[in-house]
């Protein structure tokens, strides 16, 4: 046999065998970089505070307003109909049940926009759908809706309405400002998500 | 990390055509070169007079294989950003059933029919009007087989998911089986009786 086609071919089996020594690629099944760049980029996963208030006024059974500040800032101020998930749980099993369920729109908030990005950011590379971040975050929540000044007689009628909106939507909350600045003196949430057993046939009807 | 260069946009998708058009022409160049436009060098496969055919294709596929998997480990590329033909199984099977038997019929499989057109082989030019005419039948027929053609999507099914291994353990079994083949080819060639072409 031609000497140099045995040199190829073992050089070939050698490279084979430097294969089998390599370690396994972990084929993390997350969403592609370059797609959650772009979903980075894109502004559509905030929702405005004016938004989610109308939302919270409405009781919109889709909306699931997440608050991943930590439990201590959640017991001393929160938005009402809020639930606490700290962003150091959110990987725990209880947080992943809560998180995915497809037919709600989540929406993390946080004081800023800091750590409700951070959440959100995990939550899309998980490939979970439908989370939204608040802009602004409690802050910007607490400055509109609780503390609005009151625009100007000569401002848009589109301004006064809002403002009568936020207004309004404080009384629902809270009765008064005041009332929402003060102390919270309520015994602490506690959330507990029950899990649907995977084969569970749907209850009632016939 | 670099994936394929037209999708992560490292080369614009204008050039897409350009770059296929002078692939193209490196591919048929060294078809010929290797001596495809001849059908009766490819026919030798068949006939075991020739393993030409044997051995492009599957150093081809050792050479492409040990290089994305050296590449990938190496971090030069990300080979999960390959993109994967779908395996459609029956259309598969029905397909390499005709183009098998257009292949030992006409001696040429589409590549090398053109280099052969290119040279000025005469069956090659009969091989190649064929060829466009099961275009146009296929295409104005499309509809009768539109079930079939697209039925059983497995997706880029991976042949070592199938078998439960690991990519490399299957690549190293493939690289012993191509040199083994290599091996037991030239073996055959030599019992078989040449043929003068």
């Amino acid at each position: 046999m031609n000497k140099r086609y045995l040199f190829l071919a073992v050089v070939v089996v050698l490279l084979g065998i430097g294969m089998l020594f390599m370690p396994g690629t972990n084929d993390n099944k997350q969403v592609n970089p370059e797609l959650l760049l772009s979903a980075i980029d894109d502004p559509s996963r905030f929702l405005t505070t004016d938004d989610i208030t109308d939302r919270l006024v409405k009781q919109d059974p889709a909306l699931l307003l997440l608050d991943v500040r930590p439990a201590s800032e959640f017991g001393s101020f929160s938005i009402p109909g809020s639930v606490n998930l700290p962003v150091d749980s959110l990987l725990s099993a209880p947080a992943m049940e809560m998180l995915k369920q497809d037919a709600k729109d989540k929406v993390f908030c946080s004081n800023s926009d800091v750590t409700a990005n951070q959440a959100w950011i995990i939550s899309k590379r998980l490939g979970i759908k439908r989370i939204y971040v608040m802009q602004g975050g409690i802050n910007q929540w607490f400055n509109t809706i609780v503390k609005d000044t009151k625009p100007a007689e000569s401002a848009s009628s589109k301004t006064i309405e809002l403002y009568q909106f936020r207004v309004a939507a404080c009384q629902h909350f809270y009765g008064s400002p005041e009332m929402a600045a003060a102390p919270k003196t309520e015994v602490k949430k506690t959330v507990t998500v029950v899990k649907k057993a995977s084969g569970a046939a749907s209850g009632g009807g016939c | 990390m670099v994936g394929p260069l037209i999708p992560m946009g490292v080369i614009p998708e204008a050039w897409n055509n350009v770059i296929a058009l002078l692939l193209g022409a490196g591919f048929g160049f060294t078809l010929e070169a290797s001596g495809f436009s001849s059908s009766r060098k490819i026919m030798g496969t068949f006939f075991g007079y020739d393993f030409v055919v044997l051995r492009v294709f599957f150093t081809a596929a050792v050479t492409a294989m040990t290089g994305i998997i050296y590449f990938d480990y190496m971090g030069w590329m990300d080979a999960s950003l390959l993109y994967i033909n779908p395996y459609y199984v029956m259309s598969a099977i029905v397909g390499g059933i005709i183009m098998g038997l257009g292949f030992a019929l006409g001696g040429f499989c589409p590549g090398t029919s053109f280099t052969g057109v290119a040279i000025g082989k005469i069956d090659a030019l009969f091989f190649t009007i064929g060829l466009f005419i099961g275009v146009f039948v296929f295409s104005e027929l499309y509809p009768l087989f539109d079930a079939l053609y697209n039925s059983q999507n497995l997706g880029g099914a991976k042949i070592y998911d199938l078998l439960g291994m690991r990519q490399n353990v299957f690549a190293f079994l493939l690289i012993v089986a191509a040199v083994g083949m290599f091996y037991f080819a030239g073996v055959v060639e030599k019992k078989v009786k040449k043929v003068e072409y």
